[in-house]
């Protein structure tokens, strides 16, 4: 092209008239392609299922005695004395590894409040004149629903805690003047002959945006 | 070889004196085609539903807006969400209180790694639940050790927790020195006088900038028009808070604002089963978070070197 | 006063006049370049009705293509400036008209920069909140509020400059020194400081530590001046093949030595990196280690970061040997310089940003086809502008396109003045040794 002599006039026209009726059919293909929307929009979203309601829940891990109690809910199962005589304490079994047996009435109970047997004996906690009250090692008698004055008795320093509200769950107003606030008792979170916390199925995880590509399988050197 | 000066015998120019009818055409044409491709082009904007409107287009900045001007985008907010949800909502503007410096104490000895924090946390707060948006992370962390990078972000046990690890929840530290604040191009993030860091969902343009200064990840973008059940929907909202975002921009964790500047403990305190999520008022001696941060002798803030000033404590009973 | 206004709108009519007229070889490049952008505004359409979700972005890398470009294009725009330098402090006789296409590719790579930014935005609607004044600028605690003022104050000094030096030409005048050259020596000053201000939008976050460093402002200004002038040797041999317009190779190897100096300062800066990073074993190279060597698994930017040290350290060598004055050697130098840096600036600068996540969650991110036909077409949309401006300046500076023609019919520009005509050709592409 650069050789041509100046005067090439005609020579050149043909070659622009094909670039703009081309330039021409590739508009009109677009204008089509869009008009028609040909080419649409694919959502690159995928499913993720809503949480389950049960995971929303702010019930506590359990309901403690004096929960029933202060619902006024049917307490027959819990009536000590149906089967026990007032007056006479019952009697504890311990096998060759001073273990304590369970009998038989209280299967459901697990005892684990203390490695190593430390806290095996019933009567720690459960008063063995009546056995609608509870008892602390030094002798005071508690109710059941004073039961945390129980567990501070060894348990000092998260007693401490407890009682400012740093330990255990409190929920309501943080302004006090504002409304109710409520502190959980340590047996609603506690089983009180296996405190320790049992573990849950966790909620679901993360659904990132984009998800991750699979990873490369790790080199011999790695 | 010399190069031709071309233009000296170049095609006719556009319509002028001189021109055949071939050319008129071929000109047409192209400009014919050319300006319906262009209009064409931007057929997709036909699907644009609600985009905006000439009220939302000039509404005024948070701080600038009169009390009578608050009262009627509240007004339309709650329009708005009725229209959409088909639930009447009510929004309210909540001031901070006189006397008030929140602060969140979390105590890593009783946390579980249940989750349930990150997703009362979505219900509460009218979050996106397709793309996801959860202002709560909750990372596994190795026994030992507090560094980031080995944390685990996905683990799907049978039970938690697990033996050898421990849990942390990350959200949002409304730090004292909030890197997003100092980022933000039009001041659409701030932090109010009771610590919240906020941020005003009608002023912020989108570019992200916030996100990427965040140092806990705490930030999240509307990616599309988020989706939220019709029946999750919490209308107790708050124009700071909870009421539903729009595509394009950013939101956080903002302390429940609406339950907050109520005086209630905000949702995640409230489901977590351990109780190891406190929350209160640092200024009031008698409040829990005041006896921890005086009794308790180890605090963790997460990247305490970038002085971000948290005012996440992390800490640990036993 | 307003035959001065008609004057000067009937040259802005015989300029956007003229940027229709042209040969074959001009309708074929201005229609391809139309009809990439047309993809681009029906990809952005797309992307204005379902948000960024159309792109490959995410809350974990939440900054893609879009800011990777702006960021070489800040550059670009930048060293278009830094040819001013030659001309105005050394009296570099050579380069005094080429000063303005260096200009106008300033402007458009500016135009360029606005765009990205623009779509990049979640809300574009709500721009006007950045108007100082009308909106709330959060000027100057941010350094994206200083980036809006300087690259904004960048675009008008560089579009006065040159339209203030095009119209002079055009009316035949000699221009007041006044009127352009305080303008010209706050440009190139300027230029620094929009290339440093982008720069300082990275090192300014602590919670990035890949980002947080003092040698990202000097790398961006060393990167910047070895890509710019390689775009402009290339540009302006373009322009020497499709119009008359005579420059000398002499100006080409002037340009050729700031590429040299700029690369060999560029790949000092990046040793200086890479020991940082991996000398001591501390903790807070996770980002580096993916960049470079691939992180938990994955690596999808190592082979892009390596290919770019692999063209960067190239064209260095070819830089420092003679063979690169031979202009086949040097247009290959340029375009390893150009690939080479667009790739470290963009996907190795912004990208490794954000992985890992300041959580320590790992991501990947890949550009969507929505996305990559936005960049095309802005891409386009300032090739475009860049042609538009070429096409009524190179007239203009041949003397074709002046008021003295203004009469004649069709306002076609006039036959090449003899002036022209007469200056000595250029000599063949081999040049003589120094």
């Amino acid at each position: 092209m650069a050789d041509q002599p100046p005067n090439a006039r005609n020579g050149k026209r043909p070659k622009t008239a094909l670039v703009l009726w081309g330039l021409s059919v590739a508009f009109a293909a677009l204008a089509t392609v869009f008009g028609l929307n040909l080419w649409g929009y694919s959502n690159p979203l995928y499913p993720i299922a809503l949480v389950d309601r049960a995971f929303l829940s702010t019930d506590t891990n359990r309901r403690s005695y004096a929960d029933l109690v202060r619902a006024k809910e049917d307490l027959s199962d819990f009536d000590c004395y149906a089967c026990h005589d007032k007056g006479k304490p019952p009697t504890l079994r311990f096998d060759d590894h001073q273990n304590l047996i369970i009998p038989r009435e209280h299967s459901d109970i697990v005892m684990g409040h203390g490695e190593h047997g430390r806290n095996n004996n019933c009567f720690n906690c459960h008063n063995e004149n009546n056995l609608e009250l509870l008892q602390t090692r030094d002798g005071r008698v508690l109710k059941f629903q004073d039961s945390p004055q129980l567990c501070g008795s060894c348990h000092g320093p998260t007693y401490e805690d407890w009682e400012v509200g740093a330990h255990g769950r409190i929920s309501g107003y943080w302004d006090r003047k504002l409304g109710p606030f409520k502190r959980q008792d340590c047996v609603n979170c506690h089983d009180p002959h296996s405190p320790t916390f049992q573990g849950r199925k966790p909620a679901p995880g993360p659904h990132p945006l984009h998800v991750l590509p699979p990873k490369a399988p790790p080199a011999a050197s790695d | 070889m010399p190069p031709l000066d071309s233009f000296s015998t170049q095609s006719e120019p556009a319509p002028a004196a001189g021109m055949t009818r071939r050319s008129f055409l071929r000109t047409s044409a192209v400009l014919t085609t050319g300006l319906a491709a262009l209009a064409t082009s931007l057929r997709p904007l036909l699907e644009l539903d609600d985009y905006t409107s000439v009220e939302r287009f000039m509404q005024k900045y948070y701080k600038e807006m009169t009390p009578d001007d608050m009262a009627r985008v509240l007004k339309r907010i709650e329009n708005e969400v009725q229209k959409q949800y088909g639930i009447r909502p009510h929004v309210r503007d909540l001031r901070p209180m006189d006397g008030v410096q929140f602060v969140y104490a979390l105590n890593l000895t009783r946390c579980i790694g249940c989750r349930k924090c990150v997703h009362a946390c979505v219900a509460e707060n009218n979050q996106s639940r397709n793309p996801e948006i959860q202002y709560i992370r909750v990372l596994r962390m190795p026994h030992g050790s507090l560094d980031i990078e080995k944390a685990v972000h996905d683990y799907a046990p049978e039970s938690v927790p697990e033996k050898g690890h421990f849990y942390m929840p990350v959200q949002c530290q409304q730090c004292k020195n909030p890197p997003c604040v100092k980022v933000c191009p039009v001041h659409a993030t701030w932090q109010e006088t009771d610590g919240i860091t906020v941020i005003d969902y009608d002023w912020c343009i989108g570019c992200r900038y916030c996100e990427a200064a965040c140092p806990y990840w705490a930030r999240h973008f509307n990616f599309t028009q988020p989706s939220i059940p019709k029946d999750r929907l919490n209308p107790e909202m708050a124009y700071l808070g909870n009421r539903p975002r729009r595509q394009g921009v950013m939101e956080k964790c903002h302390f429940c604002i609406q339950r907050t500047r109520a005086g209630r403990y905000p949702a995640c305190v409230e489901v977590c089963p351990a109780g190891a999520r406190k929350f209160g008022n640092v200024l009031d001696p008698t409040s829990e978070v005041a006896y921890i941060l005086r009794t308790k002798r180890v605090f963790i803030q997460l990247k305490e070197e970038l002085g971000t000033s948290p005012r996440f404590f992390y800490y640990f009973d036993v | 006063m307003r035959r001065g206004i008609r004057n000067y709108l009937v040259f802005l009519r015989r300029c956007a006049l003229i940027a229709f007229v042209g040969d074959a070889r001009y309708y074929l490049w201005m229609g391809v370049l139309t009809v990439i952008c047309l993809l681009g505004l029906n990809a952005y359409a797309k992307q204005l009705v379902h948000g960024l979700i159309t792109t490959g972005m995410s809350d974990e890398v939440s900054w893609g293509v879009y800011i990777a470009n702006f960021t070489f294009l800040v550059g670009v725009a930048a060293a278009a400036v830094m040819m001013v330098i030659p001309v105005y402090i050394y009296d570099n006789e050579e380069l005094h008209d080429l000063v303005i296409f260096g200009e106008l590719l300033a402007v458009a790579a500016i135009i360029m920069c606005l765009a990205f930014v623009t779509v990049d935005l979640g809300r574009p609607d709500r721009f006007w909140h950045l108007i100082p004044g009308l909106g709330q600028l959060n000027f100057p605690a941010s350094m994206l509020s200083w980036d809006v003022i300087v690259l904004n104050g960048y675009l008008l000094l560089n579009v006065h400059i040159c339209g203030y030096l095009l119209y002079c030409r055009y009316r035949n005048r000699k221009p007041s020194r006044w009127f352009y050259i305080p303008f010209v020596f706050v440009a190139i000053g300027w230029a620094v400081s929009i290339h440093t201000v982008t720069a300082f939008l990275y090192v300014g976050l602590g919670g990035r530590p890949f980002w947080n460093s003092s040698i990202v402002g000097p790398r961006f200004l060393a990167s910047a001046f070895t890509a710019g002038p390689a775009l402009i040797i290339l540009a302006l041999q373009i322009i020497r093949r499709v119009t008359a317009y005579r420059i000398t190779d002499k100006a080409l190897l002037t340009l050729r030595s700031i590429v040299q100096v700029s690369m060999l300062i560029n790949v000092f800066l990046l040793a200086n990196e890479v020991f940082k990073e991996f000398y001591s074993g501390n903790l807070h190279v996770a980002s580096s280690k993916y960049l470079y060597l691939g992180l938990h698994g994955y690596h999808a930017l190592v082979p892009w970061i390596w290919t770019a040290i692999v063209f960067n350290l190239i064209a260095m060598v070819l830089l420092v040997l003679p063979l690169s004055r031979s202009l086949k050697w040097l247009n290959l130098t340029c375009v390893l310089c150009i690939v080479g840096i667009w790739i470290e600036k963009g996907m190795g600068l912004v990208i490794p940003g954000f992985i890992p996540t300041p959580l320590g969650a790992m991501a990947e991110y890949r550009p969507s086809l929505n996305e990559t036909l936005i960049c095309l077409g802005i891409w386009a949309f300032g090739l475009l502008c860049y042609t538009i401006f070429l096409r009524m300046a190179v007239p203009i500076l041949q003397g074709r396109l002046t008021q003295a023609n203004e009469g004649l019919p069709g306002g076609r520009p006039g036959p090449v003045p003899l002036e022209t005509q007469l200056r000595p050709q250029a000599a063949s592409s081999a040049l003589p040794p120094p």
